[in-house]
């Protein structure tokens, strides 16, 4: 599903030359639930960066679903931002003022599908995160696990070839990120290619494997043998009234 | 992204700052609104003249000394025997009247006034197609006699004989007995001259009481069409019989007309380049809130991005944003100053002219000005590189 090889890429800052990745050879198969680790500064945001076609690399080869990304123009790049990849960002970067539905909409406007048949899909995509009857709700109105929620279904509704997940639970409180844990899980059986950026060992811990970045390189790769279940955890360690309630802070959602 | 959903993208940015849109928008309503009126306003006002003119004697023309001219003035520029002259060998003119004027002391039974004392001949009431009130207009044979038989003015009439009636009565001009032989109906003016209280001798009359000179000339042709051309035929005879060429001027009532019609064309254009002033400066506005727009929704255009909007989308998008403003503000001041033509049309009792191409006009400039003043943030928009506009706050 992704093939990345001797992948670099060099900022420049000033006068400085900045190398953020160097010599990455990285392979994810389809349905693989992946979480990449490091320190601040280890090239983990600039990976997620160029596997989500936001950025272009210096060097090296990235292939997503068969097809070489480098080299694309902007516009195949919107393109395969649109089609292949689900973002679901910490700052959740939903639009304000636009409902949870209009919101599960947008990446489908710009795909051109018609009205009628956007609409069913994002019904359906709101549904599988369990939030059908928010649907014509604001993010304001809506608590942070909530609005992650709203973003997971922004993310599917494509039918991506893989969901990229930027610290997806780093505002979110213990419970509400576990449960966001346990549907990228639920998605992750039911197939879906999940990439997902941690800081937090016990959230890579969900995943089946870890790649541990520092210094631009990637420097270890572990199989997760026993992932932990977020769905048991909630059930068994986190019942309904016991979390601490969700902490509604002014961060920027859109 | 088709052009339906883009519309609708940017009805749903303009909607979520009413107010902001508003007054973004403002400078084009007042820019569209100044524009319609002032052509609604000057287009009605000049069918107003126009008709007015039009009711006129159209057919007339005067000739006079050319005050510019650096030849001595005699007082022998006219004289008597050039009328008869004139009508001889000009066949188009119909009639043709001295005039000469001096104000003068009127007495009647009830008051005393200043008037204008008119000396014409009798050809003067076909020329000015007079309407009587009582009585008749001296005729030739009067004119021949140098009788002192007067007509007056309404107004005149009214201020010295009050309620009497006039005709067969006695006034005083200078000190000089004259019987009052007809009443000269007010005309119409509705473009507001008012003219002195005037009454109208023999010229012969005229030229004993006062001077011998002619002052000038007043006639009529057969039709408006050949007014100018009887004219100019009737100043060259003139310069023939005098041997002073270059010393008269002439004017006819079509002349007159063209040039009104020209000044109030020129003051339309005028006011309503001012206003076309407004609305480039409306655009402006426009330009500087869609920067500032573009900068606080960078946030926005990078999750656009990242979801899969093209450059050119983000661009459309902001385009149309901009193209949709100014048109609101196109409509909104186009019914501002359609009302504003119409209030103002009928205070003025005038017909309230909008016309289609004006309007047509005015909607397609303001769309070319959301076009045009549109594209500077529309562009900074989509040259957004989407990483740092997802990072922005």
């Amino acid at each position: 599903m992704i093939k990345v090889i001797n992948l670099g890429k060099v900022y420049q800052a000033g006068t400085q030359q900045v190398v953020a990745l160097a010599d990455v050879n990285l392979s994810i198969r389809p349905g693989e639930f992946v979480a990449v680790m490091g320190p601040s500064g280890s090239g983990k945001s600039t990976l997620m960066n160029l596997l989500g076609c936001l950025d272009t690399l210096t060097s090296g080869s990235y292939q997503l679903d068969g097809m070489e990304v480098s080299g694309m123009s902007d516009t195949e790049q919107a393109q395969v931002r649109n089609l292949k990849i689900g973002f679901v960002f910490q700052a959740f970067n939903l639009l304000p003022r636009m409902t949870a539905m209009r919101n599960v909409e947008l990446p489908m406007i710009y795909a051109g599908i018609a009205p009628r048949e956007r609409a069913r899909r994002a019904v359906q995509a709101l549904e599988r995160v369990g939030l059908k009857e928010r649907m014509s709700h604001r993010p304001s109105e809506l608590s942070g696990g909530q609005i992650q929620r709203v973003s997971i279904a922004r993310a599917l509704v494509n039918n991506p070839a893989v969901i990229l997940a930027d610290e997806p639970t780093g505002n979110l409180d213990t419970r509400s990120g576990e449960e966001i844990m346990a549907i990228f899980q639920e998605l992750n059986r039911g197939g879906a290619t999940i990439v997902l950026v941690t800081h937090e060992r016990e959230i890579g811990l969900h995943t089946a494997r870890i790649v541990y970045f520092r210094d631009g390189r990637l420097v270890d790769d572990e199989n997760v043998s026993a992932p932990l279940d977020a769905r048991e955890l909630l059930n068994a360690n986190m019942p309904a009234g016991q979390s601490p309630g969700i902490i509604e802070s002014g961060e920027e959602c859109g | 992204m088709n052009l339906l959903e883009s519309v609708r993208v940017a009805l749903e940015g303009i909607m979520t700052s009413k107010l902001r849109s508003f007054l973004t928008t403002l400078g084009i309503v007042i820019g569209i609104a100044a524009v319609i009126a002032v052509v609604a306003i000057g287009q009605g006002g000049r069918a107003v003249l126009m008709s007015e003119m039009e009711k006129m004697v159209t057919n007339i023309f005067a000739i006079f000394v050319d005050w510019r001219s650096d030849k001595q003035v005699t007082g022998r520029e006219f004289d008597l025997s050039d009328v008869a002259a004139i009508k001889d060998k000009v066949p188009e003119v119909t009639h043709l009247s001295p005039v000469n004027q001096i104000m003068s002391d009127i007495r009647g039974p009830k008051d005393q006034k200043l008037a204008q004392v008119i000396g014409v001949s009798s050809d003067y009431s076909y020329i000015r197609k007079f309407n009587m009130k009582e009585g008749h207009f001296f005729t030739e044979e009067d004119d021949a006699g140098e009788r002192r038989v007067a007509v007056l003015d309404e107004e005149l009439a009214v201020q010295v004989f009050g309620r009497a009636s006039a005709l067969a009565n006695k006034i005083t001009i200078a000190n000089t007995p004259f019987l009052v032989v007809g009443v000269v109906a007010k005309g119409e003016s509705a473009l507001g001259f008012s003219e002195n209280p005037r009454l109208y001798i023999p010229i012969s009359t005229w030229q004993v009481m006062f001077n011998s000179q002619v002052q000038e000339l007043e006639g009529s042709t057969s039709a408006k069409e050949n007014v100018n051309e009887a004219m100019g035929q009737a100043v060259k005879l003139l310069e023939r019989r005098h041997q002073t060429p270059g010393k008269y001027t002439s004017v006819s009532m079509e002349q007159e007309m063209q040039a009104a019609n020209k000044i109030t064309g020129i003051m339309t254009l005028v006011i309503g380049a001012i206003a076309g002033i407004s609305l480039f400066v409306g655009g402006i506005g426009v330009m500087n809130i869609m920067l500032v727009s573009v900068t606080e929704r960078t946030r926005e255009i990078g999750i656009r991005m990242a979801l899969g909007a093209t450059r050119r989308d983000i661009l459309v998008q902001f385009l149309i944003e901009s193209i949709m403003l100014c048109l609101l503000g196109g409509i909104i001041g186009m019914a501002l100053g359609a009302g504003g033509a119409y209030l103002i049309a009928k205070l003025a009792k005038w017909p309230p002219l909008v016309s289609w191409w004006t309007a047509l006009l005015a909607f397609a400039f303001s769309g070319a000005i959301g076009v045009i003043f549109g594209l500077l943030p529309a562009n900074k928009a989509a040259r957004l590189n989407p990483i740092e506009a997802l990072r922005r706050e």
